[in-house]
């Protein structure tokens, strides 16, 4: 049986998937996946799960964030107007601009 | 962990569903999640009209994907909480429906008409992304990602609210004072958003001990202050004179607490307000009436649950 | 300004119909017919599903419906625009225009009865299925700016059909759910039949004839049936007897393609326009750049 691992370096962080390891069950995909996976990058935590639980969606099957302009949904929709006054705000529109700028760079949609 | 450990250890996202954590903690931690996360869904409540009221295409749209977002809010808080173990979201979304769920207080009042959207859209919006910027930091490491999330999103909540203002309070007279008075009505609710000044709030010791609040009330309404006054005057907006608010004269603010009411404010604390009735009502009733759609889910969740026999979940 | 009109033209021959511009009178009156019933029908159901925003059976279902109702207002954005290029305002085409001359079906602006959410998913599978065959109609169309657009309203199609189907699924294995989508189905089932209903004879004739639509209603609605009918009543729904033999009979009253509503879209419009008027507004404000600056 194949199990998903996913590790979290340190903790607060998010668990990102790693790899995997072959194990007939949990306890022993934990085991196996501590040192395959854990043994010499950082680890704080790792997750396993059963690969066939494991449901996937991706750009085969789904237009992720639409095919038409959802430009009202996005702070850089709004113009003119100064983040800066408030450094939360002005976080949000920098980390939704990299979004925006990811999202594009991968060329999927417009 | 005993209570003393926790405070020990207290730090940002120190703590996850895989700490043994005592009881006093995690019923702390669910208190003010479960808040936030009911205030996300009554906030959307007061909002939801707006769709339809919309004076343009496109100001339907955001308002529409605003609603939506608070939604996803609730949905990544009540996660937060639930995983505290005290909870389940079924319980706090009956909670919320029958009376019993807390949430913010600007949220039991009427929002009639559309010069008052930006009052929750802008101000009321403004002042939770302060605080929710504080609570990346929080020591409930669940609560801390959603937070994540949230944050991400909310930059386009305050700016639709400061778009929305902006262009009333360039747009006609009668829409600078419709504006005005709604500022006037709601300024002193958007001031006690952060509830009352420090020795009279109940929780905020150990919530700062055990490091699920990184900010005190007083802190964050200066924060909030200090950033929102000067651009509520930038847009021709006059500070009512009570609350008296002064000015330190180095960019600080300071409210006098007691031109406040907070006999108004812990009524409906209690969710005693006729808002609060109102408001709650219609959560009630509305959630009453879709109780057959999710028995049907639940039925099928079994029957295909059954039909696996896939290993127990783990959390 | 030249390579641009050079393209125009290029586009123009290959599909037939000119731009807006060189449009005869009668070929700008059944490119607007088209485009105020495809407009008007999106605005309106996407207007009445976000009646279901914070009002769904679960936070997750409440956030997927929302995103529909957006990408409709979205579709009607993009088919209002080109009503836009004929000299009209969204002022005009939503504000201000007199109920009685929007031209959506009838199925879409009917109310939700409180909880009905079997109406809100049997309502958004006849529809979407109805969206489908329409779009592809359209995907060859002779109306270049039309063909622009298809694609990307096309796009946002899969997953609403998705998720109508899916939903009756699981809504159709439980005794209650099943009844209540029975009920639905018995009463928007004949009210869907509107959707194929014609503005005007002769105007829909002519879209046909003008190659700006490929498939006409009537051959559109038998494609439907197709696929409507088997579906439903794979999942123990009944459909009414004889309704692909005679779907005159079982037209509603009122149908809506003709401007003849029920009193429920007055209403509503009125709701839709109060703040605009409150204000004394005379043009609704853009957030968004105009679709065909947009990349």
């Amino acid at each position: 049986m194949i199990w998903e691992v996913f590790r979290q370096e340190d903790a607060g962080e998010y668990h990102t998937h790693c790899g995997n390891v072959h194990a007939p069950d949990r306890e022993m995909a934990k085991l196996f996946a501590q040192i395959q996976h854990g043994r010499r990058k950082p680890t704080n935590s790792l997750w396993v799960a059963p690969k066939e639980e494991i449901g996937e969606v991706d750009t085969e099957d789904a237009k992720f964030g639409g095919t038409t302009d959802k430009s009202y949904r996005w702070v850089m929709g709004y113009k003119d107007l100064d983040a800066a006054f408030a450094e939360e705000v002005a976080d949000s529109e920098s980390e939704q601009e990299e979004a925006d700028e990811a999202k594009r760079a991968r060329g999927g949609d417009d | 962990m005993d209570i003393e450990a926790v405070k020990q250890r207290a730090g940002p996202r120190e703590f996850s569903p895989k700490d043994d954590l005592p009881e006093e903690y995690r019923k702390a931690a669910t208190r003010m999640i479960q808040f936030h996360a009911n205030s996300e869904i009554m906030g959307a409540y007061l909002e939801r009209p707006f769709i339809r009221q919309a004076p343009s295409l496109d100001r339907k749209l955001a308002f529409s994907a605003k609603v939506q977002d608070e939604i996803g809010h609730g949905q990544l808080l009540y996660r937060a909480a639930e995983s505290l173990g005290i909870k389940s979201r079924e319980q706090m979304l009956d909670e919320l429906a029958e009376g019993e769920g807390k949430f913010l207080n600007c949220f039991h009042y009427p929002m009639e008409s559309w010069a008052e959207v930006p009052m929750i859209a802008f101000f009321v919006d403004g002042a939770a992304m302060r605080r929710q910027a504080t609570l990346k930091r929080t020591s409930w490491e669940p609560y801390a990602h959603a937070m994540d999330k949230v944050c991400f999103e909310e930059g386009f909540h305050v700016k639709h609210g400061e778009d929305i203002m902006r262009e009333l309070a360039t747009g006609s007279k009668r829409e600078q004072e419709m504006l005005q008075d709604a500022f006037d009505e709601w300024w002193p609710r958007i001031i006690q958003f952060f509830g009352p000044t420090d020795d009279k709030s109940t929780h905020h010791d150990f919530s700062a001990d055990v490091g699920l609040k990184t900010m005190t009330n007083d802190e964050l309404r200066n924060a909030f202050l200090n950033a929102y006054v000067p651009k509520a005057e930038k847009y021709g907006l006059e500070i009512p004179d009570e609350p008296r608010i002064r000015d330190n004269g180095d960019g600080t603010y300071e409210v006098v607490e007691e031109d406040l009411d907070w006999e108004e404010f812990f009524t409906i604390a209690k969710n005693d307000s006729p808002g609060s009735h109102e408001q709650i009502g219609k959560r009630e009733r509305t959630q009453e009436a879709v109780e057959w759609v999710r028995e049907s889910l639940d039925d099928w969740e079994r029957a295909s649950a059954g039909a696996n026999a896939t290993p127990e979940a783990a959390d | 300004m030249a390579a641009e009109e050079a393209e125009s033209t290029e586009q123009a021959e290959r599909t037939g119909l000119g731009m807006p511009d060189d449009l005869s009178d009668d070929e700008r009156e059944a490119v607007e017919t088209l485009l105020y019933r495809l407009a008007d029908d999106e605005l309106v159901i996407a207007e009445r599903y976000t009646e279901w925003q914070v009002r769904a059976p679960t936070l997750e279902s409440d956030l997927a419906l929302a995103n529909i109702a957006q990408d409709e207002f979205g579709h009607a954005r993009l088919w209002y625009d080109l009503l836009e290029d004929f000299g009209a305002t969204e002022a005009d085409l939503i504000f201000e225009r007199d109920p009685a001359d929007f031209r959506h079906a009838t199925l879409a602006e009917l109310p939700f009865e409180d909880g009905d959410w079997a109406d809100a998913i049997v309502r958004s599978y006849l529809y979407d299925e109805a969206e489908a065959l329409r779009l592809e109609a359209l995907d060859g169309t002779a109306y270049p700016r039309i063909a622009d657009r298809v694609g990307k309203v096309l796009g946002e199609e899969d997953y609403h059909r998705e998720h109508a189907q899916n939903w009756l699924e699981r809504l159709a294995a439980d005794e209650q759910g099943l009844a209540r989508l029975q009920d639905a189905v018995d009463r928007l089932l004949p009210a869907a039949l509107a959707l194929w209903e014609p503005v005007d004879e002769d105007v829909e004739a002519r879209i046909d004839d003008l190659g700006i639509r490929t498939d006409s209603l009537d051959s559109m609605r038998e494609q439907w049936f197709d696929r409507v009918l088997p579906f439903l009543r794979a999942l123990g729904l009944d459909t009414p007897e004889g309704v692909r033999e005679d779907p005159e009979s079982f037209l509603p009253d009122h149908r809506g393609r003709d401007g003849d509503h029920t009193d429920d879209w007055p209403d509503l419009h009125d709701e839709m326009t109060r703040t605009y008027r409150e204000l004394g507004r005379t043009e609704a404000h853009e957030i968004m750049p105009d679709p065909d600056e947009a990349e």
